[in-house]
Formats: structure tokens, C-alpha cells, sequence
């Protein structure tokens, strides 16, 4: 069905820009290095053909001129959200631009500034790519030809969305959004509060932790089997 | 180090040029051997990294750039309202403490659109379970009444978002939400905080300099177009262009209602408007500091209206005032009504600068032949050279004399004589040799008689 197929290339494609953006806050910083340009290229390239793909069948199917009024309303909602997320990734990738022309990696070496993020974000560039984990090993001057292969990507973006709003004609004051205000309030079982300020310490989900926490779990109930098996023996 | 979303086309985006200046700053203070000195912040088991002091910060400010104490603190606050640096403990409030409170440097982004603070409101709702301030409530409904067809998209971004954040640790989790949160804070501020980001009329027009990695024709052109500008620009030794400038400062200083206060009062400040109308443009009785400034140029004189009625006042005592009654009229020419030219033109060379005309003002021959040829073809400007050869001798005639004499003389008489109705001039008339020899014969007997004749003005005080 067409409409499952969009939902499901513009979920896959917000998801994308949503990593893509949590990596690009961190350009500058006491985390960069050639490793998270890799990254950022890779999470980018992934988002531009998502977009690519999902501008295509959002376009063929909107054109279609027999298309039933409700139908076309639910494109529209789609193809709006779509076009909202193509802008906030471009202004993301103009931004990392900008950054990484500020901040180069190569020689002569500018210093980082030191905003205390000192982990790695391979999680989160795996998570873009939907792979269970990413090793990555960039050399040495990876960013200067990254650089401009950016640059172009930057205008070839700008060029996509220009050309989705000769092609189509969508009023944005029409189209109605599904989720009121205050949705996420309603749906947040498993989103897990973890306030700015907060000092207690919650387990990250990272798989290391879960283990150990097993084993000792797991030590402690043969330590407590020991034991009962003793008393029993002994009483 | 400063980035934002693109600008819409066709209008450059205003980067601030104090925020460059800031930029240099905050990366020098990253310097690992002669930056600022790092601590590491210690929450309850996370440790972050990269945490600095406020008396740190202060006094590394004081060391690299030689400056007292107090301008060191200025400076750091100045750098925490915008956000490049943030505090750790009070995050709402961005001022610079010089003791132990910890801060942390952030890489800044400017420009904030709509939706990016929906989203953000959006996951500050989720993750603090709807107990928004206020003023965040009232942000957010107002967003969704302005933008509620990307609603979707703002939900789905901030879950994505949040999703994406949990795969990195604890700590720098933390930072990037405080980052965020400063962001926030600088670029919409909660009411009753200033707002650095405003910009005054008129101002921010430098074009913004985008990023070019690979230089095309068109940016070559542009780089040569702009270095033949620069070339041409005149250009002063500053040695000079600083003398002349302290000059202008110490000249006039007392007369600049900011730097030496303004009498009676400030009327911004006591909502009293004496001030105001004291200054008016045409008064009967202007301030004694306002006459001083016509001394300091024939502009000044000629600028304030009632500095030029009275000129004109004096001209015509002394001699005629056939000069300033020209100059008057291009300047009328200059700025009157297209459909007027003509007639005004006809109307100046009649009075002035036909032969034997009855106000006829002494032009050198040259200036007189180009003009002459000019008014076949009249239009606005025609008569600039005449003016200006007016404007010049009028100014050598009148450089130490009538401005300061006119100042001095009329000083004590207009202040003092408020009740009468022309004020009087005191003192023989000075010597205007080079006025003399440009004027014609026929002029010389419209003379008056100096001294004798302003004494039976009457009202003489002193």
C-alpha cells in the first residue's frame, strides 16, 4: 500500500535526521575528531538517499490527479512533514559546514573547544544507519575532501527542495496535523524521564552494564542457593 | 564557530561583528598550555570533564589582556549573555560570579526558527512530563497556533531525538541538554530578562560571508571587484586622523548632552521637556552653549537656523547680504520641486548673476562662463559651482571674525537681553579686508557706518 510505504520511508527518514543532528551538536567540541566527520558523512549520505526516494513516491503519488480527497490529505500531511525535515536537515548540514570549516582537523591545528563531551557517538551514528554498531577508522585528513564533497551535497539539497516546490503544490495552511498539542504527553510509557538536573544515576542501556548487572544478579542467587543447600545439609 | 539555518535568499544574514571578536576570544581560552585552567565537575557518580571557574575565567582575562578587574568581569558576563560560556549550577541565570561556581564552554549556533524551538519545547515536555515554566507554556501554544500543520513533524523529531540521545553516556548526554538549554535561553529569553540579540534601526547590514571550499569564477570576481574598492579608498595616516579627532573630542565634549549631562534635566529621564524647548530649532533666545557652537565653524553658523538669522541680520548691517541670499536660493534649487527648476533658475540669474543685476554676486570669470553655458540646458544642479565659490568666500571672509566675533559678541547680549526684541552687537566691526576688495563700486556707498550706528540701535548691556 502507498501509504504504509511513505509512513514507513519518512519514519525511516526522520530518524536519520534526528541522529544526523544529535552528531552535528557536537562538531567543535572536545569530541570531534576524523571519526565523527566519517560518521557524519555516512549518516548524511543515508539521509539524502532516504529523501531521495521518499521525494520520488511522494511526488508521483501527489501528481496523480485521480486521487480521492481524503487520500490526498493524508499525502499532503505526509509530504509536509516530509519537506519540514528535508529544511531542518539542510540547515543542519549548512551548519556542520560551517563548523567544520571553522574547525579544521587537519594541520595547522586550531584547538578544540573543551565543552566537556568526552564519549564516543558511534551509538548513535549505528543507530542512524540501523546497524548494530559502526567501527569506523578515518585517516588523517579525511575532512578537507569531506569538506567540499559537503558543499556540493549542501547545494545539491537546496536544489532538491526547490525543484519538490515547482513540482508540487502543497498550502501548508491547509493541511491539518494528526497529533494535537501536548501528544507527547500521552505516549510517553517508554520515553523515560531523565531530567537536565537530575543526579541519579539510571542505567544508560548500554549492553555492558546489563550484563554485569546479570552476572551479579546471577552470583547472588547461586551464593543464596549455597547457602540454603548448607542449612539444609547441615539442619 | 558560529552557524546557524540558511538566510532566506536575497537577503545576507547580519552577523554581528562583535561576535567574531567574542569567537577569537573564547578559542584562545582553549588553549591547552596558556588557556584557562580545566576542573572536572563531579555530579553523584558521573564525572564531566571540562569545567572552568568564574575567578578563573576573570583573572585569565585580566592576565592576556592587561586589563583592571572590572573590565575583566564586564567582559566575562558579556561572554556568558551570549551563551559562549554557561553556568553549571544556576543554568536560568547568566551572570558571571568571579568565585568557585563552576561554568562550561559551549561551540555556538545562532539562528533560531520556529520549529527547531517547538521541538525542543516539545522534548523538554516529554522528558520533565509536562511541568514547563510558564513562559515555556505560553511559547508552546503559542507555536502551535502559528504552526500547527508541522505539528507531526515536531513530535516525531523530538522522540527521534530523544531516542538518538540515549545512545550516548550519561554525561555528555547532560551536557548537550545544558547546551541546549542555554541556547534557549539566549536566543528566546524568559520575559523581563534583555535580550542580547537585538539589534538597533538600521543597523547589522554586513553581508554574511558564506563558506566556499571550492572557489568558483564568481567568487574570484567578487574578491577582485572587492580589493580594487578597498584600493581606492582615501586614506588618512592615523596619526592625524587620531589628533584631529581628539580635537573634535575636546571641543566638543561639554556641548554633548551624554558625555556632560544636558541642563535642566534630562528630559527622558524627568519626562520635563524644558530641555527640548529651550533647543528648538527657531527660538527667540538661544542657549549660551548653542551660540558658542557657531564659533567653532562657518557650517555650525550656517546650519542653525537661528545662527543664519542672524547672519543674515548682520550681513545686512554690515554689508550686503547679496552673498548668503545667493547661496540660499541654489540651495533652494537643489531641493525643491522638479517642476520649479526652470523658473528658480530664471528667477537666480535675473537677481543675481545677470550683468547689472540688482543683487550681483562676484563669481571669478571662469565659474561665471560655466555657468552661464550650464543654464542653457537648466536642471537641479546647475548652479553648484557658483555656490560652492559663494560658499568658500563667504567662509574665508567670515573664519575668525564673524563666526567667533559674531559668538562673543552676541554671547553676553542675547543671553542678557532677553526681554528686547533684536539683540545688539557690541564692538567696533572687524576689518573684512578681502570681503572689501571683491566688492564692486557701486556696493561700496550701501556701507553703513559701523559703530556709530549700532550704538543708536539703543539697548546696550553688557
Amino acid at each position: 500500500m502507498a501509504r504504509e510505504e511513505c509512513k514507513a520511508l519518512l519514519d525511516g527518514f526522520n530518524k536519520t535526521t534526528a541522529c544526523y543532528h544529535h552528531l552535528v551538536l557536537t562538531v567543535g567540541g572536545s569530541a570531534d575528531s576524523q571519526n565523527l566527520r566519517q560518521e557524519l558523512q555516512k549518516t548524511r549520505q543515508k539521509a539524502q538517499e532516504l529523501a531521495v526516494s521518499t521525494c520520488a513516491r511522494l511526488t508521483a503519488v501527489l501528481r496523480d490527479r485521480g486521487l480521492a480527497a481524503d487520500e490526498r490529505a493524508e499525502f499532503e500531511r505526509l509530504w509536509v512533514a516530509f519537506s519540514g525535515c528535508l529544511d531542518l536537515l539542510e540547515a543542519d548540514m549548512r551548519r556542520a559546514l560551517e563548523l567544520g570549516a571553522a574547525f579544521p582537523l587537519h594541520a595547522p591545528r586550531r584547538p578544540l573547544v573543551r565543552t566537556g563531551v568526552a564519549g564516543a557517538s558511534s551509538g548513535v551514528a549505528a543507530r542512524a544507519l540501523s546497524t548494530r554498531s559502526l567501527r569506523l577508522e578515518a585517516e588523517g585528513d579525511f575532512d578537507v575532501a569531506d569538506l567540499r564533497e559537503l558543499e556540493r551535497e549542501v547545494l545539491q539539497v537546496g536544489e532538491m527542495i526547490d525543484n519538490m516546490e515547482m513540482k508540487v503544490n502543497v498550502p501548508r495552511w491547509t493541511v491539518q496535523a494528526r497529533q494535537a498539542a501536548g501528544a507527547e504527553l500521552l505516549s510517553t510509557v517508554n520515553a523515560g524521564p531523565s531530567s537536565v538536573v537530575s543526579v541519579e544515576e539510571r542505567g544508560g542501556g548500554c549492553d555492558p552494564r546489563k550484563a554485569l548487572a546479570a552476572i551479579l544478579f546471577g552470583a547472588v542467587l547461586l551464593a543464596a542457593v549455597a547457602l540454603a543447600v548448607c542449612v539444609a545439609k547441615l539442619s | 564557530m558560529a552557524a546557524g539555518p540558511a538566510p532566506p535568499p536575497g537577503r545576507p544574514r547580519a552577523q554581528m561583528p562583535h561576535l567574531r571578536k567574542m569567537e577569537r576570544v573564547v578559542v584562545s581560552m582553549q588553549d591547552p598550555d596558556q588557556g584557562v585552567k580545566m576542573r572536572s565537575q563531579r555530579l553523584l557518580v558521573t564525572v564531566i570533564p571540562h569545567a572552568v571557574t568564574g575567578s578563573d575565567v576573570v583573572q585569565w582575562l585580566t592576565q592576556k589582556f592587561c586589563i583592571s578587574e572590572e573590565e575583566a568581569l564586564h567582559l566575562g558576563a558579556v561572554l556568558v549573555q551570549h551563551g559562549y560560556i554557561y553556568p553549571l549550577r544556576d543554568p536560568r541565570s547568566l551572570v558571571l560570579r568571579p568565585d568557585e561556581t563552576p561554568y562550561r564552554f559551549q561551540v555556538r549556533l545562532w539562528g533560531a526558527v520556529p520549529v527547531l524551538l517547538a521541538i525542543y519545547l516539545a522534548k523538554k515536555n516529554i522528558r520533565k512530563q509536562g511541568t514547563l515554566a510558564d513562559y515555556e507554556k505560553e511559547c508552546y501554544d503559542r507555536l502551535h497556533t502559528k504552526i500547527s500543520h508541522a505539528w507531526d513533524l515536531v513530535l516525531m523529531q523530538a522522540r527521534e531525538q530523544l531516542r538518538a540521545a540515549k545512545q550516548r553516556r550519561k554525561g555528555d548526554r547532560l551536557v548537550i541538554a545544558c547546551q541546549e538549554q542555554t541556547y534557549w535561553l539566549v536566543n528566546r529569553p524568559p520575559p523581563g530578562a534583555p535580550s542580547v540579540l537585538e539589534q538597533g534601526p538600521g543597523r547589522g547590514s554586513c553581508a554574511a560571508s558564506r563558506v566556499h571550499m571550492t572557489k568558483s569564477t564568481d567568487f574570484y570576481k567578487q574578491e577582485i571587484e572587492y580589493c580594487r574598492r578597498a584600493m581606492g579608498r582615501t586614506r588618512v595616516k592615523s596619526s592625524v586622523c587620531l589628533e584631529a579627532y581628539l580635537s573634535f573630542c575636546g571641543q566638543r565634549g561639554p556641548h554633548d548632552p551624554l558625555v556632560s549631562g544636558c541642563l535642566p534635566s534630562n528630559p527622558w529621564i524627568s519626562d520635563d521637556d524644558a530641555y527640548w524647548v529651550m533647543n528648538a530649532p527657531t527660538v527667540a533666545a538661544p542657549t549660551k552653549l548653542r551660540v558658542e557652537r557657531w564659533g567653532f565653524s562657518f557650517r555650525e553658523l550656517l546650519e542653525d537656523p537661528v545662527g543664519r538669522a542672524h547672519f543674515v541680520d548682520f550681513l545686512g548691517k554690515e554689508f550686503s547680504g547679496e552673498n548668503l541670499s545667493f547661496w540660499e536660493a541654489c540651495e533652494e534649487l537643489r531641493y525643491g520641486a522638479q517642476a520649479q527648476v526652470p523658473t528658480l533658475v530664471d528667477a537666480v540669474y535675473q537677481q543675481f548673476l545677470a550683468p547689472g543685476a540688482a543683487r550681483w554676486v562676484n563669481i571669478d570669470s571662469r565659474t561665471m562662463e560655466r555657468t552661464l553655458e550650464g543654464l542653457r540646458q537648466p536642471h537641479r544642479y546647475v548652479l553648484d559651482d557658483a555656490q560652492l565659490h559663494i560658499y568658500m568666500l563667504m567662509k574665508k571672509a567670515s573664519m575668525s571674525p564673524p563666526s567667533r566675533a559674531l559668538s562673543a559678541h552676541a554671547l553676553p547680549t542675547l543671553t542678557l537681553s532677553q526681554g528686547s526684541a533684536f539683540p545688539t552687537w557690541l564692538g567696533p566691526p572687524w576689518p573684512l579686508s578681502c570681503q572689501c576688495s571683491v566688492l564692486s563700486t557701486h556696493r561700496v556707498q550701501r556701507r553703513r557706518t559701523g559703530p556709530d550706528h549700532m550704538l543708536k540701535k539703543g539697548q546696550v548691556s553688557i
